[in-house]
């Protein structure tokens, strides 16, 4: 366990299907207000008939990334950078350079970090390589197209953006990836080597990750009446809904938030990670015993018990055994208590469009959040109903982090200050 | 030309019950994490052992492309295109596998970073020991050649058709390589008590980004610098007391000249005269392993007391002051440290795409009580 209890959030910033920036995700998750658009066709024979995803094709990023820097780079990039350049914004840190101390004042220098969570990687150049390599000749490949199908050129290209110095590390790790990737951003600034982070997390979705997600039963399946829906911790829940976005934090200590006047969104107290080697390489283990031990440790370490925690920031998507999971582990840390209202925002914005990160801001920082997109029928066999859209006020939150393969993180995040 | 790892002979593969799943990746990784496990007297737990106290932190920038390749190519020629060849697709997956092999229950991260991801690797476990997370890491990096790189690297016009010559007068590009480099780390104090022999000591590790280019290196090597000079303070080692660097070394024009500033930034007047020697010169640009690989080979370097040379005959580059280790290995003498104990220390350095930098300081094992 990691104390991070002097590192607070002062700005987020977002890029997703329900648009750009804090207010638009705010509103989405008060509203409840999906944005599910058809991806084209692949091909690809699709076993969940899933034709509908968080796109965020046909947004208007120029406010924040110019015409001739946005050619330069994949939509990754242009997604990591924009929402960078948003949470510097919010967090009143916009304009100059993030690192102009020169570099050889070691002893004085407080860089900023830089921390990218990604999970697929900038699929749409890998295949762009392919389809030069494999269509025209392996001497058709684009330079361009390779530099930027790196999987830290996002972090790459948000550090040249924004001139920042510090260390620069891009995180692969699924759905635990958002938790891990704050853990490590919010470690830099507590060991000393960073006087800030700035923490993302981003995806790009093509139609043929959609197509191959789908392939792999991941996704949510195409009901009779032509809706797809994330259905987390519901009875009829058959996948998740695949989405692409970004999304990004700032985080500080708190003494130089408070000097510069910015608004505290939230307040990190501590994280952890963990793994269960019996996951599947794609899947999870459906025993929640051992994560539900390192969960209940966890709280025992940062001095809680499951009762302090006034709601859960949830990992759930709809993903029929992550979601079970999920309960289970909450279930069994909880034991016969009732467990706190549960927040989903995968249910708002899809599986790797940004929603954790952007979810724990706003969730930390008083947004209103209303009743769970898709749920209707409680599952008996998890015996967990999300939120249901009362009004919160919640001072601490758990956030988890359950990821296929094995991975897990979870962290617990206090109040920032009323909006 | 490449380093190309040439395939498992049959007894290994069938050590590993899982081989036939494992991308090229994943099996580089298991291999080398098992190897390195044994000498550690780490041995592969029972199936359902679980392990909270050991983490595994691995670098990686490929994952199961080679395996994915093949799947677009026959999708593209209206082949049947299994799904499983893109089971191991993720970049975490070689990582994962070791986590798995190994029971580990504690944090398990991949860092891809380009050619910087195994040496973050490695400094984010250093970083979990101290913390006390866990008590024991298995660290390092994994990457397979693909056609993606190969044609990559070659748009680039960074690969040399013949074997890489880091910094030498006729130095024209890198070449490729793949495979893996694994570390276990354990405090002294744990390892003692197992009765196993420590073979080096990691002493520290910096990071930092240029911030300049996606694909050059900032040309005054700003950045690399800082990572060293990070890594010192971390390692609390001054320049002085580096006995050799096992430089990044890639043999492409620019990233050798950087690197050369960078030294000169660090160790100043020795900057001429402290041995240097690149590991990719002898088995390639392991990309995102490359930290790794190079990590196990500045350990190998210390325990022997010299410094493995860097292969070729041509002559340096007389814009670059480095003191190229050439030939034959060389001894090494320990730089005289004021005040300093008689420990041999190294930096291993590396910086890959997009400014992402990294150093590692090594030290040979501490003799006497604990």
């Amino acid at each position: 366990m990691i104390d991070l209890s002097t590192i607070v959030v002062s700005g987020l910033g977002t890029v997703s299907a329900v648009g750009c920036g804090r207010r638009s995700f705010e509103a989405a998750c008060r509203d409840s207000s999906c944005h599910w658009t058809p991806v084209e066709p692949d091909g690809l024979h699709r076993v969940q008939g899933s034709r509908l995803a968080g796109l965020t094709e046909g947004l208007d990023l120029s406010p924040w990334l110019s015409p001739v820097a946005a050619r330069r780079m994949s939509r990754p990039s242009r997604m990591a950078v924009a929402s960078a350049k948003m949470a510097l914004e919010d967090a009143a840190l916009d304009g100059a350079p993030l690192d102009a101390t020169a570099l050889d004042d070691v002893a004085g220098d407080a860089p900023t970090a830089v921390v990218v969570s990604n999970a697929h990687g900038p699929t749409s150049l890998i295949e762009g390589i392919l389809g030069q390599y494999y269509g025209q000749s392996p001497l058709a490949v684009s330079p361009a197209l390779f530099t930027e199908s790196v999987a830290n050129a996002p972090a790459a290209q948000v550090a040249i953006t924004c001139r920042a110095r510090g260390s620069n590390n891009t995180i692969i790790q699924r759905e635990a990836g958002p938790l891990i990737a704050l853990a490590h951003g919010a470690t830099e600034i507590v060991l000393g080597r960073a006087g800030r982070a700035l923490v993302l997390t981003v995806d790009e979705l093509t139609p043929l990750l959609h197509a191959v997600l789908d392939r792999f039963g991941a996704l949510a399946r195409r009901e009779p009446d032509g809706s797809e829906l994330a259905r987390p911790f519901d009875r009829r829940r058959s996948g998740y809904m695949a989405a692409e976005g970004a999304a990004a934090v700032v985080l500080e200590p708190e003494p130089a938030a408070r000097a510069r006047g910015a608004r505290v969104l939230a307040r990190l107290r501590s994280v952890t990670s963990a793994f269960d080697p019996r996951a599947p390489r794609n899947g999870v283990c459906d025993r929640p015993g051992r994560l539900a031990r390192v969960l209940g440790r966890f709280l025992e370490a940062s001095g809680l018990a499951p009762g302090d925690v006034d709601a859960v920031v949830s990992v759930a998507s709809g993903a029929f055994a992550l979601d079970r999971l999920e309960a289970r582990v909450l279930k069994r840390v909880w034991g016969g208590r009732p467990l706190p209202p549960v927040l989903v925002p995968k249910a708002v914005v899809g599986e790797h469009g940004g929603a954790l990160l952007a979810g724990l801001t706003l969730a930390a920082g008083g947004a209103a959040f209303g009743p769970t997109p898709g749920f209707s029928e409680v599952d008996p066999a998890l015996g967990v109903v999300p939120h249901d859209g009362a009004e919160l006020a919640p001072e601490r939150l758990l956030v988890t982090g359950l990821a296929t393969g094995g991975a897990a993180a979870w962290a617990i995040v206090e109040r920032g200050d009323a909006p | 030309m490449a380093g190309e790892v040439p395939p498992a002979p049959a007894a290994l593969a069938a050590a590993y019950g899982r081989w036939r799943h494992y991308s090229w990746a994943d099996r580089f990784a298991v291999v080398a994490a098992a190897e390195a496990a044994r000498q550690a007297q780490l041995p592969v737990p029972e199936p359902e052992a679980w392990r909270p106290e050991l983490g595994v932190f691995f670098g990686g920038s490929t994952g199961g492309m080679a395996e994915g390749e093949d799947f677009y190519r026959r999708r593209r020629e209206g082949r049947h295109a299994p799904l499983r060849l893109l089971g191991s697709h993720q970049l975490n997956c070689p990582g994962d596998a070791v986590a798995r092999l190994f029971g580990a229950g504690g944090p398990v991260r991949t860092f891809s970073s380009a050619c910087a991801s195994g040496a973050l690797a490695i400094g984010a476990a250093l970083d979990a020991l101290r913390g006390g997370e866990i008590e024991i890491a298995v660290a390092g990096g994994s990457d397979a050649l693909c056609q993606l790189t190969y044609s990559g690297f070659n748009s680039l016009r960074a690969v040399d058709a013949a074997p890489c010559r880091p910094f030498r007068a006729d130095r024209a590009g890198l070449s490729l390589g793949e495979g893996a480099g694994v570390l276990v780390l354990e405090s002294r104090a744990r390892a003692e008590q197992r009765g196993v022999r420590a073979l080096a000591e990691l002493a520290g590790a910096g990071a930092s980004c240029d911030s300049h280019h996606m694909t050059a290196p900032h040309p005054r090597g700003e950045g690399a610098a800082a990572a060293v000079e990070r890594a010192l303070a971390d390692a609390r080692l001054a320049a002085g007391a580096i006995d050799f660097v096992n430089a990044h070394g890639t043999g492409t024009p620019h990233n050798d000249a950087a690197e050369w500033h960078a030294i000169r930034q660090v160790f100043d007047e020795r900057a001429t005269c402290i041995p240097v020697t690149s590991t990719k010169g002898s088995v390639g640009h392991l990309l995102g392993s490359s930290g790794a690989i190079e990590a196990v080979a500045t350990v190998q370097c210390l325990l022997a007391g010299q410094v493995h040379p860097t292969p070729g005959d041509t002559g340096p580059d007389d814009s670059i002051g480095v003191d190229l280790v050439t030939g034959g290995p060389r001894p090494l003498d320990h730089a005289a440290v004021a005040g300093g104990d008689d420990r041999l220390s190294a930096v291993s350095t590396s910086f890959g795409f997009g400014g992402a930098n990294a150093a590692l300081v090594f030290s040979t094992a501490a003799r006497g009580p604990s």
